[in-house]
């Protein structure tokens, strides 16, 4: 292989970084070039860390400035954040209440099982369980000779169990507490701060983290965080129209929507507040959020305002 | 250099063919691409022989951890070549640079994201109005109403990041 580069420890770039200024400054050039092939000879090191401040100087020198400007201004806010993203870090709750990624960064990102925003998988596991992953979404898979289990990290996941010859238990945990299903299909999704989970045929029985537990049948939904099991609600019939790649709203609220949909994007949506409570109708594309904000459009008073395509704000119609 | 400090040859052989495969179908995950997967397999490995003192206890996770470093570049880079994109496409004169500059400006631009990555707010922007604006430091001053000298310390700050970033 190649040699292994000298490190450069932080009093080296330092005195190169005085160099670069003098020679910048544009006074006494002659003394300042002569000051640096002086400074290069000293060892090794210098000269390699002399060769990494012309590799500054030469990179910015390459870009013309227009373009320069124009492409850095189009990606903090996006880079940044996707970046933060398929870390998994927390992003920093800002105005826009960014959600915020629980569990440890690492973990999610070597999931087994991941999707990208907008994108949904159906994997069928190796005892027959049917699992769907929504968009975003991230599961680690572990079945041994004794158990199967599913960690959910981020997003939802739809899970029909399948009849396993070894007749090992089944669950799926995520960070507050664990769900085991008798015979059933059921979905589970990660909210700010807790677990949702919906049954759709059979039963689970959930454990929160701190030793609730409870019995959710067919036809139920709730949520639960490490501590808390929230009361039970009737489900709503649409809820499993996102393995299908449907949103069906009926009577939904605007910023409902946008979350929804949003959820399905890179990027940010939003809406402003003077149109939140607007409430929205119809069966709406998942699988294609530009058709479903085109609908949007069309059957609202609502106008969409891009200031990049990933950064999409929706507005009164004037 | 003792003979703990470098990997083996026959480690080497046995490394790629008991993890290639998992590798790049790891790889292919993440990526969701066959090609692209392949590409990244072979840098992590070869990354992977290029380091010295390596304890191979746990190559699985050696491997991840240099392919997600791979692999974050990867998308790192295809940000960066999309906003080049839009910036040339919203140019207000058309502005069409051969092929060849195009990638010598694309490179640039890898480079000047990563070493403006991590720089705090005010350091990055009395860094890119010099080096990117052309500004001299008094101007900077004058405009920005900071003392010469704080100036002088964030274009200070800003060139040891940018180097310690291409180091």
């Amino acid at each position: 292989m190649s040699t292994v580069l000298p490190p450069l420890d932080r009093a080296l770039l330092e005195e190169a970084a005085d160099l670069l200024m003098r020679l910048q400054s544009g006074e006494h050039p002659q003394a300042a070039e002569q000051a640096i092939a002086q400074w290069r000879q000293r060892s090794d090191r210098h000269e390699y860390a002399w060769q990494c401040a012309e590799r500054v100087i030469h990179s910015f020198r390459q870009v013309p400035r227009e373009i320069g400007r124009t492409t850095l201004s189009r990606l903090p806010q996006s880079e940044r954040r996707r970046v933060l993203q398929m870390l998994g870090i927390a992003a920093v709750a800002g105005p826009l209440g960014l959600a915020l990624w629980r569990e440890q960064p690492w973990a999610e990102w070597s999931a087994d099982l991941q999707t990208a925003t907008g994108e949904q998988r159906t994997y069928t596991l190796a005892d027959g369980t049917r699992l769907v992953l929504n968009t975003a979404s991230a599961v680690n898979v572990s079945f041994d000779g004794t158990q199967r289990h599913l960690h959910l990290l981020r997003g939802e996941i739809m899970v029909t169990t399948g009849d396993d010859s070894l007749r090992r238990p089944f669950r799926v945990s995520s960070a507050d507490g664990s769900i085991r299903p008798i015979g059933t299909r059921y979905a589970v999704r990660l909210e700010h701060g807790a677990t949702h989970v919906a049954v759709f045929e059979g039963a689970v029985e959930i454990t929160t983290r701190h030793g609730r537990s409870l019995r959710l049948a067919a036809g139920e939904q709730l949520r639960f965080s490490a501590d808390v099991l929230e009361s039970t609600h009737a489900l709503d019939a649409n809820a499993g129209l996102w393995e299908r790649g449907m949103l069906l709203a009926q009577d939904m609220r605007l910023a409902d929507w946008v979350a929804e949909i949003g959820r399905y994007r890179r990027g940010v949506l939003r809406c402003s507040g003077s149109i939140a409570e607007l409430r929205v109708a119809g069966a709406f594309p998942l699988t294609d959020t530009e058709a479903a904000l085109d609908m949007l459009t069309k059957t609202r008073p609502v106008r969409v305002r891009r200031l990049s395509n990933y950064w999409v704000s929706l507005d009164t119609a004037t | 250099m003792s003979a703990g400090d470098i990997i083996q040859t026959n480690d080497i052989e046995s490394l790629y063919s008991g993890h290639h495969g998992w590798l790049q179908g790891w790889l292919r995950r993440k990526l969701g691409c066959d090609e692209q997967a392949a590409d990244l397999a072979q840098d992590t490995f070869m990354r992977l022989f290029g380091r010295r003192a390596l304890t191979l206890d746990q190559p699985r996770a050696l491997l991840t951890h240099i392919a997600k470093g791979l692999v974050i570049d990867h998308w790192r880079r295809q940000e960066v070549e999309r906003a080049y994109l839009e910036a040339l496409a919203n140019m207000p004169e058309p502005h069409a640079p051969s092929a060849e500059t195009r990638y010598l400006i694309l490179e640039s631009l890898y480079r000047i994201e990563a070493m403006l990555r991590g720089m705090p707010d005010k350091t990055r922007e009395v860094f890119l109005r010099a080096q990117m604006d052309g500004l001299t430091y008094a101007e900077i001053a004058e405009e920005s109403g900071m003392a010469l000298i704080t100036v002088k310390r964030h274009m200070k700050a800003g060139f040891v990041a940018c180097m310690a970033a291409l180091a």
